[in-house]
């Protein structure tokens, strides 16, 4: 199943998800929102390449990404166990349907976004717009998948097709 | 009646001759009654291509802001003097210029990312100043970049002074615009319009630095009471930052 860890160059596209964060181009934001390019990321390649891929995947993103930024939160527990989730999803059956890959996106970003207010909340910091960031946040994510999900589908099916048995045999 | 109409009849004569003369002194006291009404207006339209133009007003803007200028910079140096003697601050360090390179305000973190690094200097700990004064403090550093955790963060937290009512409060990012100023002491007298600076006596970060403005006090809140502080400095639109250097400041 994990096919597509196999081709560094797949592996190395993760990089792109903390380059996005760091840019935050105003044009995709949803009042001042970015979406949660971790998870745009991580859907498809989970759909693909199944849990245990999914799992890691998520986690070297969390790490990449939590690295980015100050205070406490992390956005590990949730990448980790959505990376899981989908991989799960995938395995069992073929997802494809924009309207699919947009719910899966908004439950992820909206999971996420708990996870990071129940964080907030054990660690007693205050943020009045927690919510308000969360519903952004699952909004913009959510309208941005079936978009760039789809195509990452596409491509990651087509280099786990073509390269996926002949490293199965070869392992 | 022979007489009175004799009488009556040269003066009403008298009165048209004169009518003219008398609407002429009528509005002469109109003028004098509307306190010169008319006439400072008729000299205002007719000098108007004289009056003094814009350059003249630069000038004395100009000169105004040098004189601000030099005072304050002179009583920077009195400042400076004076901690010295008090051995409060030994020497303020450089400032480093540097570019904003991600700006991330909305969302779960509010943060920026400056485009020097530690190869420049930079340091963890380091104030960040902008056009209106503090904005945070640097977070963490790589040799190129430097990423500033933004007074408004809801993981920043930084001591401040009221300077009109001489009160010592915590200013808690609360991911907002707006931070949240935390007193300790039950009656800390703030009204809304105070300037919030940085604490005189502070070693972390330069003294009487510009923070912000209360914009709102809570005194209900528990325990003690709160205020909300808008930054004199604008976030959103800052490309470039001054990031005062504490290297080689006794601390």
């Amino acid at each position: 199943m994990i096919a597509l860890a196999r081709q560094r160059w797949c592996v190395a596209t993760a990089l792109v998800v903390p380059l996005l964060t760091l840019a935050s181009p105003g044009i995709l934001k949803l009042a001042g929102v970015a979406p949660s390019w971790a998870v745009l990321w991580l859907l498809p390649w989970a759909l693909v390449d199944g849990p245990l891929s999914g799992a890691l995947a998520g986690l070297g993103v969390a790490l990449l990404l939590d690295g980015l930024h100050p205070g406490p939160l992390s956005q590990l527990p949730a990448l980790l166990v959505l990376g899981w989730w989908w991989g799960r999803l995938g395995r069992g059956s073929r997802i494809q349907r924009s309207f699919s890959l947009g719910l899966l996106a908004l439950l992820g970003s909206a999971a996420l976004g708990a996870t990071l207010a129940l964080q907030q909340w054990f660690w007693q910091l205050q943020d009045p717009v927690t919510w308000r960031t969360v519903l952004a946040q699952s909004l913009i994510t959510a309208l941005l998948a079936p978009l760039l999900c789809s195509l990452q589908l596409l491509l990651w099916r087509r280099s786990s097709q073509a390269f996926g048995p002949a490293a199965g045999l070869r392992s | 009646m022979q007489s009175g109409r004799r009488w009556r009849l040269p003066t009403l004569r008298l009165l048209r001759a004169a009518s003219p003369w008398l609407l002429l002194f009528a509005a002469l006291l109109g003028v004098r009654l509307s306190k010169g009404a008319v006439l400072a207006d008729a000299y205002a339209l007719l000098s108007r291509p004289f009056w003094p133009g814009t350059a003249q007003r630069e000038w004395l803007q100009s000169a105004q802001r040098l004189d601000q200028q030099a005072r304050l910079a002179s009583l920077e140096r009195d400042n400076q003097r004076l901690r010295q003697l008090l051995a409060l601050e030994q020497q303020s360090g450089a400032d480093v210029t540097a570019a904003v390179i991600s700006r991330e305000l909305g969302g779960w973190w509010q943060q920026l990312l400056l485009g020097r690094g530690s190869l420049a200097g930079l340091a963890p700990g380091d104030p960040v100043l902008a056009p209106g004064g503090l904005i945070g403090l640097v977070g963490a550093v790589t040799p190129t970049t430097a990423r500033v955790t933004l007074l408004t963060d809801s993981s920043s937290r930084l001591g401040v002074w009221v300077g009109r009512s001489q009160r010592h409060g915590l200013l808690v990012g609360t991911g907002t615009s707006r931070p949240l100023l935390r007193f300790i002491e039950k009656d800390p007298g703030v009204r809304p319009g105070d300037v919030v600076t940085t604490s005189p006596a502070s070693t972390l970060v330069p003294p009487n630095l510009t923070v912000g403005v209360v914009q709102s006090v809570d005194d209900q809140a528990v325990p003690a009471p709160e205020a909300v502080v808008q930054l004199s400095a604008p976030l959103e639109a800052i490309d470039w930052v001054q990031v005062r250097l504490r290297r080689g400041v006794k601390r």
